[in-house]
């Protein structure tokens, strides 16, 4: 991979590609390889382990689509979080804006009746992304007026989203016939449904949306100047762009992903909006968009990445007997090794200014 | 750079092409396995999931059943669990807990050859292989209160308890007071439920400590802590108080809470092993009952406790336990009315 090649422009670019990939590649089979480690150490078998993981997540029809339906939120989540890095933001408040996005998406869903699926579908859909559009806006209005640190305010609207929402599905949106806190099911037409049996449609929502990200952010003026705010915000003050409202319109848009990743849980899998059907959904996005350096278009890889890893658990309890919280060790160590790159770089010898590199608001796809 | 990248490469391709299953003979019929699916918990949490994985244990080992088990991670995969379970011949899986309720009954209508046990999953309408297996909460409860209402030496007794929201819970609290006052009818009772909604009725150790904190402050020195964590952090609370006494709950919190050795009487307790075990028993004699099936309930050993209880106590509670489960006396709970 580090073989000079003439630098011809496609074959410059197309270098470039791989030398960027290889680090998070490298992060995964690294992590992997530790993981097997730890298995052999606690008496399991790794190979009975991981190829218990794959059946569980590729296995089959069935199992596939459940790896798409976990990568679905982790999809959208991992865009909310890497589009407000390019835009120099740290949202921590994904999972805030997340059940904001779900519970509105379940209100809409059971609250109106009488619209036929075109309408309605979307409208829930939007409508949850526009609820965590908005509780994400107060973040960025706070840091763009007041120069409060979005870190610390999504990080608190996250609880306060908690338990706004819990609140609601315990009182005026319960679900009356039963004593669970929970919304009543969203109704048929504002399901988002199966392609065939088992291929979730919500997938490929997300998939068509990291596209649309990855278009706003390097095809139009708007993601010029975003970008030009993450790189430098006093620069692009200089260039003329009103930073402040860059700041707000990133966070709003990140917050608008992350909602919609809420909604679609609720109208494509869940049915209905449940505490503690959502938790940490949110906070996987910023594992995503680590993952993929913060590229859009390989958030959908890293999401289907995590999602197997997640969908194929059960399988590997059943079959290995190995516990769940492997699972959570693994996505740790693949974290530590993306953020770690020094080790990955050392490894494969890539020169720290080759590949990109991924800090936070500067990865790489801006040259 | 290559020998760790062909070594790596290596690995993984060698997981790749071992992805060959391994055979489970489950499907044969000869064989009986046994799953269980716990909620969102581990199978050691000392509470339930943990006594309903001791009933399948006994199962393995008395009725020579294959039993496993899958620690629920996201509440998505109730379904998912199940299924492995029923896809690979399992012939009876037992969910535990009321939030599987719904799973249960959804799997349990794709495989009608499939016996479910569902713990505290109360049956509203009979499925012929569901057996929901609940207890009568009251009548523990109300042994726990006339204890307590006998060795109070203020004349107050308290109950910190998890959301009203939860029958058993109510089945628990009424039951403690109408025993309390069964024996000592003048009896000041101070019993309180958590306001949270159900996320966090049971797991509010803080609350629960300071509720029972506050009983004790106006006078109570016997505090019953009937809600998950939130009754444990009131029995954790109430050790810390010179003498106090506490009552658990659900299983033997002697076991389970060594913090409040210094204060635990006993524990109003569901037997939820052994009602596990009856009723993969029945599977295997071919008698497994649909609907609701009403697992036992009693005190716990008083352990330490032994020599302070007096011999008339302990009379008296045998004979108020003999005469409710003869129906000569009730607890006064009535759901319906």
């Amino acid at each position: 991979m580090t073989t000079k090649t003439p630098t011809e422009p496609g074959q410059e670019r197309l270098k470039q590609f791989l030398l960027a990939a290889a680090i998070p590649i490298t992060a995964v089979l690294l992590a992997a390889l530790i993981g097997a480690i730890l298995l052999i150490l606690s008496g399991a078998d790794p190979i009975a382990a991981y190829s218990a993981l794959i059946k569980g997540s590729f296995g089959s029809e069935r199992a596939f689509g459940r790896t798409l339906e976990k990568a679905t939120p982790l999809i959208l989540g991992g865009l909310a979080v890497a589009f407000a890095f390019k835009g120099g933001l740290f949202n921590i408040g994904g999972q805030g804006q997340l059940l904001f996005g779900a519970i509105i998406a379940g209100a809409l869903g059971f609250g109106i009746s009488g619209l036929p699926f075109v309408i309605h579908m979307p409208l829930a859909l939007l409508g949850g992304a526009l609820a965590g559009a908005l509780y994400a806006t107060i973040s960025g209005a706070l840091k763009a007026f007041t120069g409060a640190h979005e870190v610390i305010t999504t990080i608190m609207l996250n609880f306060i989203a908690i338990n706004i929402t819990d609140f609601l599905a315990n009182g005026v949106w319960k679900d009356t016939s039963g004593i669970v806190a929970r919304t009543p099911a969203i109704l048929e037409t504002a399901a988002i449904p199966r392609l065939g049996t088992n291929m979730p449609l919500g997938f490929f929502i997300a998939a068509f949306i990291a596209f649309l990200v990855w278009y706003l952010l390097f095809r139009t003026t708007l993601g010029f100047e975003i970008r030009t705010v993450g790189l430098n915000n006093h620069a692009a003050h200089y260039a003329g762009i009103t930073v402040a409202r860059i700041t707000i319109l990133t966070m709003g848009i990140s917050g608008f992903l992350a909602g919609m990743g809420g909604a679609i849980e609720t109208l494509g899998v869940v049915g209905r909006f449940q505490p503690g059907f959502n938790v940490g959904l949110g906070f996987d996005g910023i594992t995503i968009a680590l993952l993929a350096r913060t590229n859009p278009l390989a958030v959908i890889p890293a999401a289907i990445l995590i999602g197997a890893m997640q969908g194929g658990a059960s399988q590997m309890q059943f079959d290995a007997k190995v516990s769940f919280e492997i699972i959570d060790v693994i996505q740790a160590l693949i974290l530590f090794f993306v953020s770690a790159e020094m080790i990955v770089r050392y490894i494969l010898r890539i020169r720290a200014d080759q590949g990109g590199s991924v800090t936070l608001s500067t990865g790489w796809g801006q040259g | 750079m290559r020998k760790s990248i062909v070594l790596i490469f290596t690995l993984l391709l060698l997981v790749l092409i071992s992805g060959v299953s391994m055979a489970q003979d489950c499907a044969s019929p000869d064989v009986l396995c046994v799953g269980l699916v716990t909620d969102v918990g581990e199978v050691d949490d000392k509470s339930f999931n943990q006594s309903a994985w001791e009933g399948v244990q006994r199962a393995g080992e008395e009725l020579g059943a294959t039993v496993e088990f899958i620690e629920t991670q996201d509440a998505k995969d109730y379904a998912t669990n199940i299924g492995l379970f029923a896809e690979n011949g399992y012939d009876v899986i037992v969910t535990v807990g009321f939030a599987l309720g719904q799973a249960t009954a959804e799997a349990a209508a794709a495989y009608p050859n499939i016996n479910f046990i569902g713990v505290d999953q109360f049956q509203g309408a009979t499925v012929a292989n569901v057996a929901g297996l609940i207890f009568p909460e009251d009548r523990a409860g109300f042994l726990a209160g006339a204890l307590a209402g006998m060795m109070t030496q203020s004349g107050t007794i308290a109950a910190v308890l998890g959301t009203d929201l939860v029958p058993p819970v109510v089945a628990f609290k009424e039951g403690y007071e109408n025993g309390a006052r069964y024996v000592n009818w003048d009896i000041e009772l101070i019993s309180t439920y958590h306001p949270g909604g159900l996320d966090v009725a049971f797991t509010d150790p803080e609350w629960g400590a300071t509720t029972a904190r506050q009983a004790i402050d106006l006078g109570a020195d016997v505090v019953f802590g009937a809600g998950g964590k939130t009754g444990n952090g009131a029995l954790i609370e109430t050790a810390g108080a010179e003498g106090v006494l506490c009552i658990g709950v659900d299983t033997d919190q002697w076991e389970t809470v060594p913090e409040a050795h210094s204060c635990l009487v006993s524990s109003a307790m569901k037997l939820i092993v052994p009602g596990v075990f009856e009723l993969v028993q029945a599977h295997v004699d071919g008698a497994f009952p649909g609907g609701n099936y009403v697992g036992d309930v009693g005190l716990a050993p008083f352990h330490d406790f032994d020599a302070n209880v007096p011999q008339e106590v302990k009379d008296r509670l045998a004979e108020i336990e003999r005469l409710l489960i003869d129906g000569q006396i009730s607890t006064g709970y009535n759901p319906g009315g």
